[in-house]
């Protein structure tokens, strides 16, 4: 399926899940690779499939919308992620990233970890997701949702 | 896999980690830091596996292991090895508390681990059993290994037991990951 924002009608229209591979969104960094897991797994739009890290922390990937982006709501489903800073950036190339926020996550024992941000409206065209420190070893993303409107085309 | 280095002076700790790190690295990266600190890097394949695992190994003196600004360094190891002198009875004995303070930094993590008995080229002069050892690293949940540095004997084996170690936790916990769902 695919969804066609009109930029003019933004304000009217619903807002929808950003970080989707079928919206054209893309994984363009991660610093880990485990070919089995890899990161496109966090924007499939599917829970179930996951990016894992493989080893030692601060980990970090970054999400290229190819468009600039106002995004009002993140939400993270991760397993075993202790702290977590999310960064935007509005560039034409992923550089200059400013903090959106950074948070100290629960211990989730055998369940996802399903965090929300519900943040001012912000645009971006880059994020970026640095996974700080960890419950243990490896962390899995399964997925990123950025609830919001594309900006302009 | 940040792989934390254990013990004594002069138990072998550095010859180890040398002989290992330098016989037929394809890609060896070795950083001395200003601090007097040295960071070996060496990838470990796993048998039967398509997977490898790349081991960080930091090196430094017995005493400088634990300085102020070696501290931060340390934090969140994925494996420990501890290396004692098979003639010296005051290094293996010291053993518990070289794991004791690297254990304080796991935040309560399960570590693989790694006893190593060094120096057993001077045969008249063991003062540590084998099987004492050997009963005391079970008790710890370590492994156990001797080598010689000197002979080259065994020099591979405590780093492919925790790179084994290592990628059995990652195994075992995409297993987890998988049932999340």
């Amino acid at each position: 399926m695919f969804l066609i924002i009109q930029p003019k009608l933004s304000e009217r229209m619903k807002s929808t899940d950003l970080c989707l591979s079928s919206e054209g969104t893309e994984v363009i960094l991660a610093t880990s690779s485990d070919e089995k897991y890899p990161p496109e797994n966090i924007i499939d739009g599917s829970s179930e499939t996951f990016w894992t890290t493989t080893g030692m922390f601060p980990q970090e990937f970054i999400i290229n919308f190819h468009k600039c982006v106002k995004i009002s709501k993140l939400t993270i489903q991760c397993y075993l992620v202790r702290s977590l800073r999310i960064e935007k950036s509005l560039s034409k190339d992923p550089v200059d990233f400013e903090e959106c926020v950074e948070k100290d996550l629960q211990y989730t024992e055998g369940a996802l970890q399903t965090e929300e941000f519900s943040l001012p409206e912000f645009q971006a065209t880059y994020l970026r997701f640095i996974i700080k420190s960890a419950f243990d070893h490896f962390v899995s993303v399964h997925t990123v949702m950025a609830e919001g409107l594309v900006d302009n085309i | 896999c940040k792989c934390s280095h254990a013990g004594d002076s002069a138990v072998g700790k550095t010859a180890l980690t040398q002989m290992f790190c330098s016989d037929g690295a394809h890609f060896q990266k070795n950083y001395t830091l200003t601090t007097g600190v040295e960071l070996l890097v060496k990838t470990v394949s796993v048998p039967e596996t398509s997977d490898s695992v790349e081991l960080f190994i930091f090196d430094s003196a017995g005493k400088e292991l634990f300085s102020e600004m070696m501290e931060k360094l340390w934090e969140q190891p994925n494996a420990l090895c501890i290396i004692y002198d098979v003639t010296n009875e005051q290094s293996f004995s010291n053993c518990a508390k070289w794991l004791e303070r690297l254990r304080a930094r796991t935040l309560g993590m399960h570590l693989p681990g790694v006893l190593v008995g060094n120096k057993t080229d001077l045969i008249g002069r063991r003062a540590v059993e084998q099987k004492r050892a050997e009963e005391w690293a079970e008790i710890q949940g370590l492994q156990y290994c001797e080598t010689s540095v000197k002979e080259m004997e065994n020099v591979e084996v405590p780093f492919h037991i925790l790179a084994n170690s290592f990628h059995q936790l990652y195994r075992e916990k995409v297993e987890t990951f998988h049932s999340l769902v």
